[in-house]
């Protein structure tokens, strides 16, 4: 009986046969955050804490002639004023060309030029109004084009001008292939150029900061909504000048990323440097004007792509050029073309390609990193490229795309190696279930239109190695009551990485999810880890925690063979308890660990482990294997064109996508759902609207973010690739859904109306513009 | 006191007095004219679940039901919380600190990501469900007992949420409705 | 964002603050969400705001059916519009509007008074008002009231014939009788999202009909199209005698014609003239599709 047991638990065993892993288990923060009882920076009150608030410019290029504090100064209640005179601080930034406080000159309606720290917050922004600025407006340069122009003045005076124009922050230039032959080869080419939108993160809780820094023993203590807590550490030290482990970043629940909180913003060493001068806690809270004001955006830019295909329907060649509008400033979505390039170089198999992108300096607002990192751009582009080729060619668009999918094996151009891939069965899977170029969709009646999009998207699934390290520290232990505690250097920003991690050590170890907890919000404790971004977390983090759990599992091992005096190494944990799995003999975990404190030799529960994903940085022509694995998804979008009205209706989205092994069906459900979302979005209404520099709808009531009642119903299917990178096989999850969403319904709508859109958002007024300019070109044909 | 020495330092405000129930506990208070229910309820009660999303009735995060109906409390004037019976996300929660139905269900549907929507979300379902519960009051109504999709949808029109494309949150209240049969 | 408020609650109180305020100045506040929203950005110094929310007499905030018209308060509120079902069957139009109205968290406190003194073009419920062809009751601190048809109301963008002595006190709109079943009616308000949204263009119609089909009585108005809320006159003139079922496609078209003749719309943010006339020509015509 006893030997029939352990055959059957040693054949589960191989089987690997998951007890928590891929179960629907809620969020184990759920709770709190539903009560109301989590704290998020909002709700921070320290004793003495005073109030901050930041002067922005009045215009958006502007010299200052002066600035007067003194009114300001003496408001009752104004504890402190500082502009760029007072402090001793360096540029922040990816290129370090932005200063904190301004001076001199303005260069964009974000521009910080004076703060205060009052006792109230009406104080504060009542002393704002006293602050008394003199500008020479200056006429500002608000497209790219033109600042690359010869009579463009410089924007941004503190970079090193490398490049050949003076406005260039950034360049990249990519290529793999004899593109000059492809060319040759290709029976259609089809160039355009698409012009892409200024979206924001529009994250539910605004900005916010507090910062308390202690002139006693001079250390400064951040409660801040950073994404990247140990790089925002470093950064923010070298902003004011400190010792980075003088900084201690505490992380309190944070409302919404997104990407958003990836580069450090002026108004949190701001705050810092009011909290240094005052002595005191000062907060800042963005109102939801400021946020949209003075937060990133994903990057604007225009694409200029040039594609061709063989006679077969084979890709043959991509050449691409991006100019994208940086704003005044630099921050981490001058990068993105790491990212784009890979969705050119990378989606679909190619034979060669070139690829060149600059960011350039203009008086708009600077864009920072938003979910999929200048990805749903790319793809946008190159999904719309790809109708038109399929077009070209009489080909079937399904086809044309199953036909060039990636494959499990392939090397791309750039080098990037799919060891798992599941592009084409994607596809294959969204084709089938939307029942694509089967059933002709029937249009209601003459007024509304339907149509039927396709994309596909790649993006980094196994983290991306653009820092030295993009590796994850944890340190696991478990004390002598048998609970577990998880000490990781990522972050939870929402998306449920503290879930997913739990339910791991729950796996393993055995341990009920509820005796499990999960430390991850502040600097002093945790290891090092570089952020979260790149939907990397689960994976990186995931396998971080198993490097640990191996670890410690083997003292656990050595002491439990101890106490049940048995040589055989075979133990299953279950059920908060060890298990041999020769003798059936069990004993409970906490009396394990209890005996490993407290009898000789005394040892701590404890493990630590740092991951470091196998990816490899990559050369300075942008090859190599950049991330530990790669996800692929697949969308086919229907949808009703409102012929009247212009209004677009995405009815269904079924959406396919590689995720390696699904851990947890419900959080990964919720990704899937609030990524599409954001990129119907991105597709039909959202744009912040700029003119000469300033935003004109800085509010919920005109920057149209979708409503409960805009929701398409979701069929989604998971695509259960498992790499062997992964945990579990799991790969990343969180960017991809966005992706390629903009890309299918600008397909399906074009489908829907038999014509072309080049830009997004594609806005009711934008399609019955199209409709109308259709009908007078109609008319002109057959006059 | 400390308090009380800003407001002289600014200028004399006139005061007035309110008496409602909050959470079933009644209580009164001091407040300026110009005191909206959001920060009488943050800042001088200190119920912090009740969420400043946006402070221009746009995005629901700060919805509060005032006699059992939804409303944003940043566009709501305090004074007008005098005599009323005002239920935050807090006094949703029974007072063990077990979950309330509608809380439950968010949990179980995955209807919670960043969590900063969940209390003004929950607060909106509670609504509908109050609302249905008490059809009594129109008349020769011809109603569904229970709300469509579209419906709750609908319902929930004033609750912005960022992280999860509304699905789960549907989900979490359609199933209450449901359980109910 | 500053002021100070008193807060009458009887009809009685009202007209007295009212009267003590004269010299002074002064904002009405009903479900107060469109002046707050005014006074958090442009806070007025020296400003007494009038609370009508604790008004509790039910000439103000209650629906009073008779022979030949609903009676609404001014502080009927657009949620009590959409729960109501006598409304709903009778006047469409009405209930569209109000359900159409900003959030569920709005049409809480929103009123039909607030709705129309706030005098927005683009105001909802005010434009299924003119398309009704309401009565609006104004009462002036000597107690008297008179009575000003709602097309009359506005002067402008923000501005109504009410005098600083007097407030909106209820609005009427004529019962169909036994006509509900013979009607045509709706409010169609085009935006970009299908929630949350402050009218692009919208257009408000009632069209009634006699047991044949002949439409006898019609009632257009049109949102966001112009400087203030428009009756279409000469659209609905054209419309009655015709048979309902049968109007043409030419006929369509020459109504959305007439329509479209009472717009001047403006280029914003939100969308271009060219647009809003574009769309309120299609809208016109969707009425008889």
């Amino acid at each position: 009986m006893q030997q029939k047991n352990y055959s059957q638990k040693k054949i589960n065993r191989m089987k690997k046969e998951l007890k928590v892993i891929g179960k629907p288990i809620p969020k184990q923060d759920a709770n709190i955050r539903v009560t109301g009882k989590a704290i998020y920076g909002h709700d921070i009150v320290l004793p003495g804490m005073l109030y901050g608030a930041i002067l922005r410019t009045e215009h958006p290029s502007a010299i200052i002639e002066s600035i007067d504090v003194s009114e300001a100064k003496k408001f009752p209640g104004v504890i402190c004023v500082i502009t760029a005179d007072d402090v001793d601080v360096n540029n922040i930034g990816y290129k370090r060309d932005h200063p904190i406080l301004k001076k001199g000159e303005a260069n964009c309606t974000r521009d910080e030029i004076a703060a205060v720290a009052a006792e109230t917050k009406e104080i504060a922004l009542q002393a704002l109004k006293l602050i008394k600025v003199k500008y020479k407006i200056r006429k500002g340069v608000y497209d790219a084009f033109d600042a690359l122009k010869e009579s463009a003045p410089q924007i941004n005076k503190f970079i090193s001008g490398k490049f050949e124009n003076k406005n260039i922050a950034e360049k990249f230039h990519y290529e793999h292939g004899n593109l000059e032959e492809e060319k040759k080869k290709s029976q259609h080419i089809v160039t355009r150029r698409f012009t892409l939108p200024r979206m924001t993160h529009a994250c539910m809780a605004t900005s916010n900061i507090t910062a308390s820094y202690n002139n006693v023993d001079r250390k400064l203590l951040l409660y801040s909504s950073t994404q990247v807590p140990f790089l925002y550490q470093r950064d923010m030290a070298h902003a004011l000048k400190m010792n980075p482990s003088d900084i201690r970043v505490i992380q309190p629940v944070i409302g919404g990323g997104f990407g958003s909180k990836l580069d450090m913003h002026p108004f949190e060493p701001i705050c810092a440097l009011l909290s240094i001068k005052t002595g005191k806690p000062v907060q800042i809270i963005y109102s939801r004007e400021e946020e949209f004001i003075a937060s990133p955006i994903r990057q604007p830019m225009v694409i200029d792509l040039t594609a061709g295909v063989d006679k077969h329907g084979n890709f043959t060649f991509r050449e691409i050029n991006i100019v994208k509008d940086n704003g005044a400033y630099t921050s981490w979505g001058a990068t993105t073309p790491f990212v784009i390039m890979q969705a050119f170089s990378s989606l679909y198999k190619l034979k060669a390609c070139r690829f060149n992108a600059m960011a350039v300096y203009t008086n708009n607002v600077f864009a920072g990193s938003f979910r999929g990192y200048g990805n749903p751009q790319a793809t946008f582009a190159l999904e719309r490229v790809i109708d038109l080729l399929a077009d070209e060619l009489g080909m079937d668009k399904a086809e044309i795309r199953l036909l060039n999918a990636n494959e499990k094996g392939e090397v791309t151009g750039q080098g990037l190696l799919y060891d798992t891939c599941g592009h084409k069965e994607c596809l294959e899977t969204v084709i089938s279930k939307s029942h694509y170029g089967k059933k002709s969709l029937a249009n209601k009646d003459s007024r509304h239109k339907r149509g039927i999009g396709l994309a596909s998207m790649l993006h980094v699934g196994g983290g991306a190695k653009i820092y030295r390290s993009d590796g994850c520290g944890t340190t696991l232990k478990i004390d002598p009551y048998g609970y577990c505690t998880i000490i990781t250097g990522s972050n939870e920003i929402g998306q449920g990485s503290e879930t997913v991690l739990a339910m791991i050590a729950s796996e393993e170890l055995g341990i009920d999810l509820k005796k499990i907890k999960v430390i991850n919000t502040d600097t002093d404790v945790k290891p090092w880890d570089v952020g979260v971004h790149a939907s990397r977390t689960s994976f990186v983090a995931g396998n971080s925690l198993l490097g640990a759990i191996k670890i410690l599992k083997e003292k656990l091992n050595r002491k439990t063979a101890e106490l049940l005096k048995t040589s055989h190494p075979d133990f299953e944990y279950s059920e908060n308890k060890i298990i041999s799995l020769k003798s059936n003999e069990s004993i409970a975990l906490d009396k394990v660990v209890r005996e490993m404190h407290f009898s000789q030799p005394n040892e701590l529960a404890i493990a630590s482990y740092f991951y470091e994903p196998s990816s490899k940085f990559q050369d300075k022509d942008f090859k190599g294997n950049v991330s530990g694995t790669y996800a692929f998804a697949s969308q086919a979008i229907t949808v009703e064109v409102d012929t009247y009205t212009g209004n677009v209706k995405v009815l269904d989205v079924y959406v396919a996508q590689d995720v390696g092994k699904v851990l947890n069906p419900l959080l990964l459900g919720g990704q899937i759902e609030g990524g599409i979302l954001q990129g119907v979005g991105y597709a039909l209404t959202e744009e912040l609207l700029m003119h000469e520099g300033r935003i004109l709808n800085p509010n919920f009531h005109n920057y149209k973010m979708l409503t409960a009642s805009d929701t398409p119903e979701i069929h989604f299917y998971p695509i259960e690739t498992n790499d062997k990178e992964g945990p579990y096989g799991a790969k990343g999850v969180g960017e991809a859904p966005l992706i390629p969403t903009a890309a299918a319904i600008a397909n399906a709508v074009c489908n829907a109306l038999d014509l072309e859109f080049l830009e997004l958002p594609i806005t009711p007024e934008k399609v019955l513009f199209a409709i109308a300019e259709k009908k007078r070109t109609d008319k002109m044909h057959s006059l | 006191m400390k308090e009380q020495l800003k407001n002289n330092k600014t200028k004399m405000e006139v005061l007035h007095e309110i008496s409602f129930t909050l959470n079933e506990k009644k209580v009164s208070c001091k407040i300026k004219a110009s005191t909206v229910l959001l920060d009488l309820i943050r800042d001088f009660f200190e119920l912090k679940g009740t969420k400043p999303g946006c402070n221009e009735g746009e995005c629901g995060a700060c919805t509060v039901l005032v006699n059992g109906a939804p409303v944003n409390s940043c566009l709501f004037l305090a004074v007008n919380a005098n005599g009323k019976n005002i239920t935050t996300i807090e006094g949703l929660t029974n007072s063990d600190g077990s979950l309330h139905p509608v809380q439950e269900s968010l949990v179980q549907h995955g209807a919670v990501q960043c969590g900063f929507c969940t209390s003004g979300m929950a607060m909106s379902i509670k609504a509908l469900m109050n609302q249905y519960e008490n059809s009594q009051h129109v008349p020769g109504e011809i109603r569904s007992e229970f709300p469509t999709r579209d419906e709750i949808k609908k319902y929930l029109e004033g609750n912005l949420c960022r992280c999860t494309g509304y699905v789960k949150i549907v989900d979490a209240a359609e199933k209450l409705f449901a359980k109910e049969d | 964002m500053n002021f100070e408020i008193i807060n009458p609650s009887s009809t009685e109180e009202l007209l007295g603050t009212i009267k003590s305020l004269q010299k002074e100045k002064f904002r009405f506040g009903a479900g107060c969400t469109d002046l707050l929203m005014e006074l958090k950005k442009n806070p007025e110094e020296n400003l007494t705001v009038i609370n009508l929310s604790q008004v509790k007499d039910a000439s103000f905030t209650g629906i009073k059916k008779t022979t030949n018209q609903f009676r609404l308060g001014a502080l009927f509120t657009a949620h009590k519009i959409v729960i109501n079902e006598e409304l709903k069957i009778n006047f469409p139009v009405l209930h569209q509007s109000a359900l159409t109205l900003a959030s569920t968290q709005i049409r809480q406190v929103a009123t039909v008074g607030g709705n129309l003194c706030t005098a927005s073009p683009s105001g909802d419920i005010a434009c299924a008002l003119v398309a009704l062809e309401a009565q609006c009751e104004i009462l002036g601190t000597t107690g008297k009231t008179r009575t000003v048809p709602v097309t009359d109301f506005f002067m402008g963008p923000r501005k109504t014939v009410l005098k600083s002595n007097e407030v909106l006190y209820s609005i009427s709109v004529p019962v169909n009788n036994k006509l509900s079943k013979n009607i045509l009616s709706g409010f169609i308000k085009v935006g970009t999202r299908r929630s949350m949204e402050c009218s692009v263009v919208s257009i408000a119609y009632h069209i009634q009909t006699d047991e044949h089909g002949n439409i006898i009585n019609a009632g257009v108005a049109i949102g966001a199209s112009a400087p203030t809320i428009r009756f279409a006159k000469e659209a609905c003139e054209f419309l009655i005698g015709k048979k309902l079922k049968h109007i043409s496609h030419k006929e369509k078209e020459k109504f959305a014609e007439k329509v479209l003749s009472y717009a001047a719309p403006i280029t914003d943010i939100r969308a271009t003239a060219w647009y809003r006339k574009e769309v309120l020509f299609n809208i016109s015509k969707s009425i008889f599709e």
